[in-house]
């Protein structure tokens, strides 16, 4: 009897209305002027099936915005077409196989700051047009393997990665920014070569992790190497060997206390130099015949004194630009024993600062 | 002279300029609803328009460079997660939208944001502010995201851009919506404050007189009933997680066109009758996690509500006229989505006729209700 009554109810066509769709809901946010003045219809026209924005979220623009909701995992049914989903500061802890199925068109995913440990090896397959993952600030021991050949961008700040290997980067040949800062790096547990396989990588990032040298066998595409906050105590020259196109090395509030020769010779194009609060002895040698040089940061050392040729060329100016920021301060090198033609290629004066040693 | 022509000459016959990653095409989502005047240099996708050698005549910095560690392109600045404690400088003056979020900020001056008037999107969230010049926001003529979460603001920034859609300062110590504090900003349609320590005497007044809001959240506050003096354009209302009692029949006055309420995990003993008729919009409800002890009064009149939330409540009887209505009144949207289960109401003294007007037969979860 009560079975027929259900099937009763399931027949029930005569008062059929499609699902709830929120499409349109805020299409009042395109950034025409008149947009603000737009009322929302008197009678709500429910129109079109698929998925509903989830509750709390907000969807517009193929934007869906779920941040801040406390969510303990990622929302089902997810609009197919979203193209950006913001999913961070919430309480997701795992990221399952099926979790983003059906978003062909996912194109940035974020996922900052939640207490994800876990990501299934194939919860992005069928995310084929992401470019941009931002998994910082979780719990993930590791980055996952089968990451999308697609993306540009994967940033996993704040994590519990140690361990860098080579089948996690291989093949990701778009990738141009990388950034693994605040993780518990070692240099041991950077596989060797593990970032060569990404052809484009521009930007790589691995400050305040705990490795001990400049790791090597990067890409020669890179442009910028930042590995400021780690324990590095040298610079080798191999390690920068084939980074022609580097233009900026941040290696600040690091250990190091001597440059190899020759180091500066393997980075002929680099423009920006950071190498403030470490425990340099001395400029780093080739600055002089440095062409490109423009920003050498070299504070807070152990500097105690500075030669005539140490930033600029013998004879000649050869340089193809001008320093525009040199920083000695808080050195022990007495600004009275610097003899003013060692800044001779330098244009501006307020680009050197010396201060004073306390 | 001699020097800077020897430079324009070198410059020009040898200079190798920065080969970056000039094929970073991809647009940000972010930018997208954005529009798209002036672009004149779109297919300008280095990743650093720093200072390139080619300067001839002036050999110093003159250009704004990228700020170091932070990336640049398509008019994107990324600075997130460097432990910045302010702000950077040489921001390139052309930039749409800064990400500063999860560095250590304590402050946003008054001329931090200086010659940023193109800027559309500024994502400050995640970081340890707690004073923003009330002139801060002045040069940013056409800001339309602002993101302030989880930082240490007491108080919402006073003069914010008028131009503003999207405003959010979710997880701060803001125990206060002031009078005319969003005055003027016409295009703000997003607002989101919960996890703030807000009361209803709060809201003042006014609070948000002449402001067309679509969508305001304001949980895990501190609100006991549910603030009458919300934006009437209101389509979206989220309440969930504070502390209140009972819904009043003069609570939605204003709110004739709201379509989604939440207000999941509250104390909600009562829904006066009549309350609900005044939102005849509506499509989902959710009350979950409350104190009922009936179906609130008045669904069935509403012709579009297609979700009701009701579980984890107490509930111990169903009425065969709590959901559908009865005769000749239509609804125009069947019910997808009826949450029942952890209830005292025993499944089995349901009346099968009660759920008449369903979707379809999964749409209704009953569920056993666990002692």
């Amino acid at each position: 009897m009560r079975r027929l009554a259900l099937l009763l109810v399931l027949l029930l066509p005569a008062c059929l209305a499609k699902p709830f769709h929120q499409q349109g809901l805020f299409d009042f946010m395109l950034e025409d002027e008149g947009s603000a003045d737009m009322a929302p219809t008197d009678d709500p026209v429910i129109s079109g099936f698929g998925p509903v924005c989830p509750f709390r979220c907000q969807c517009h623009l193929r934007v869906v915005q779920c941040s801040d909701l406390g969510l303990e995992k990622v929302p089902k049914d997810l609009p197919p077409d979203t193209t950006l989903l913001d999913l961070q500061n919430n309480k997701i802890t795992e990221i399952k196989e099926g979790d983003f199925k059906n978003l062909k068109n996912l194109h940035a995913l974020i996922l900052v700051n939640n207490k994800i440990s876990k990501i299934s090896p194939l919860a992005f397959a069928p995310l084929k047009k992401l470019e941009r993952l931002y998994l910082s600030k979780n719990n993930l021991k590791e980055l996952p393997e089968n990451m999308p050949k697609s993306l540009q961008e994967i940033r996993a700040h704040e994590n519990e990665i140690s361990k860098l290997r080579k089948a996690v980067f291989n093949g990701l040949n778009q990738v141009i920014v990388l950034e693994l800062g605040t993780n518990p790096i070692k240099s041991s547990g950077i596989e060797n070569g593990a970032f060569q396989g990404m052809k484009r990588l521009s930007y790589i990032r691995i400050a305040d992790t705990n490795i001990t040298s400049i790791p090597k066998g990067l890409p020669p595409s890179l442009t910028e190497l930042h590995l400021d906050g780690n324990k590095i105590s040298k610079i080798d020259a191999e390690s920068l060997s084939g980074l022609t196109n580097l233009a900026k090395l941040g290696l600040s509030f690091n250990s190091i206390s001597s440059v190899e020769n020759g180091s500066l010779n393997n980075v002929p194009h680099l423009r920006e130099l950071h190498l403030n609060n470490n425990e340099l002895v001395r400029v780093p040698s080739g600055l002089g015949d440095h062409k490109y040089i423009q920003v050498v940061y070299l504070h807070n050392n152990k500097i105690a004194s500075i030669g005539i040729n140490d930033f600029c060329p013998l004879g000649y100016n050869t340089k193809k630009a001008s320093y525009s920021g040199v920083s000695l301060f808080s050195n022990p090198v007495q600004y009275w024993e610097i003899q003013p033609s060692a800044f001779r290629c330098i244009h501006e004066r307020s680009a050197v600062q010396i201060g004073n040693y306390k | 002279m001699k020097e800077y022509t020897l430079l324009l000459f070198l410059a020009l016959c040898s200079a190798k300029s920065l080969t970056g990653p000039s094929y970073f095409t991809l647009k940000n989502m972010m930018l997208q609803d954005m529009e798209d005047d002036d672009d004149d240099d779109d297919d300008d996708n280095s990743l650093f328009p720093t200072t390139e050698p080619i300067l001839p005549l002036i050999p110093f910095d003159l250009f704004p460079t990228c700020p170091f560690g932070c990336q640049c392109y398509v008019r994107v600045v990324h600075c997130s997660d460097l432990g910045l404690t302010s702000i950077p400088r040489n921001i390139p003056p052309d930039t749409r939208m800064i990400d500063l979020q999860n560095n250590k900020i304590k402050e946003v001056k008054e001329n931090d944001l200086q010659g940023l008037t193109s800027l559309y999107a500024l994502a400050l969230n995640n970081n340890k502010i707690y004073k923003i010049h009330p002139k801060a926001f002045q040069p940013t003529k056409r800001l339309r995201r602002l993101y302030l979460s989880h930082n240490q603001l007491t108080e919402i920034p006073t003069n914010l851009p008028r131009t503003l859609a999207e405003l959010r300062i979710h997880a701060n110590k803001v125990k206060k919506i002031p009078k005319d504090v969003f005055k003027g900003m016409k295009s703000l349609h997003v607002l989101e404050m919960s996890a703030n320590p807000l009361n209803n005497e709060g809201i003042e007044p006014g609070a948000f007189e002449g402001v067309n809001i679509y969508h305001i959240r304001i949980a895990e506050a501190k609100l006991t009933s549910i603030p009458k003096d919300l934006p009437s354009s209101l389509l979206e209302l989220h309440l969930d997680d504070n502390k209140i009692t009972g819904i009043e029949v003069e609570d939605f006055n204003r709110y004739k066109d709201l379509q989604r309420l939440g207000l999941g995990n509250n104390k909600i003993k009562e829904v006066e009758n009549g309350s609900f008729a005044n939102i005849p919009s509506i499509r989902e409800i959710h009350l979950e996690k409350n104190k009922l002890k009936k179906v609130p009064p008045g669904l069935p009149e509403l012709k579009y509500l297609q979700v009701v939330f009701l579980h984890s409540n107490h509930i111990a009887k169903l009425g065969v006229n709590d959901f559908c209505p009865t005769g000749r009144r239509k609804k125009k949207a069947l019910y997808s989505g009826i949450s029942l289960f952890n209830n005292p109401v025993k499944y089995w003294e349901v009346q099968p006729s009660t759920f008449r007007c369903i979707l379809a037969r999964n749409s209704v979860q009953l569920g056993n209700f666990l002692k």
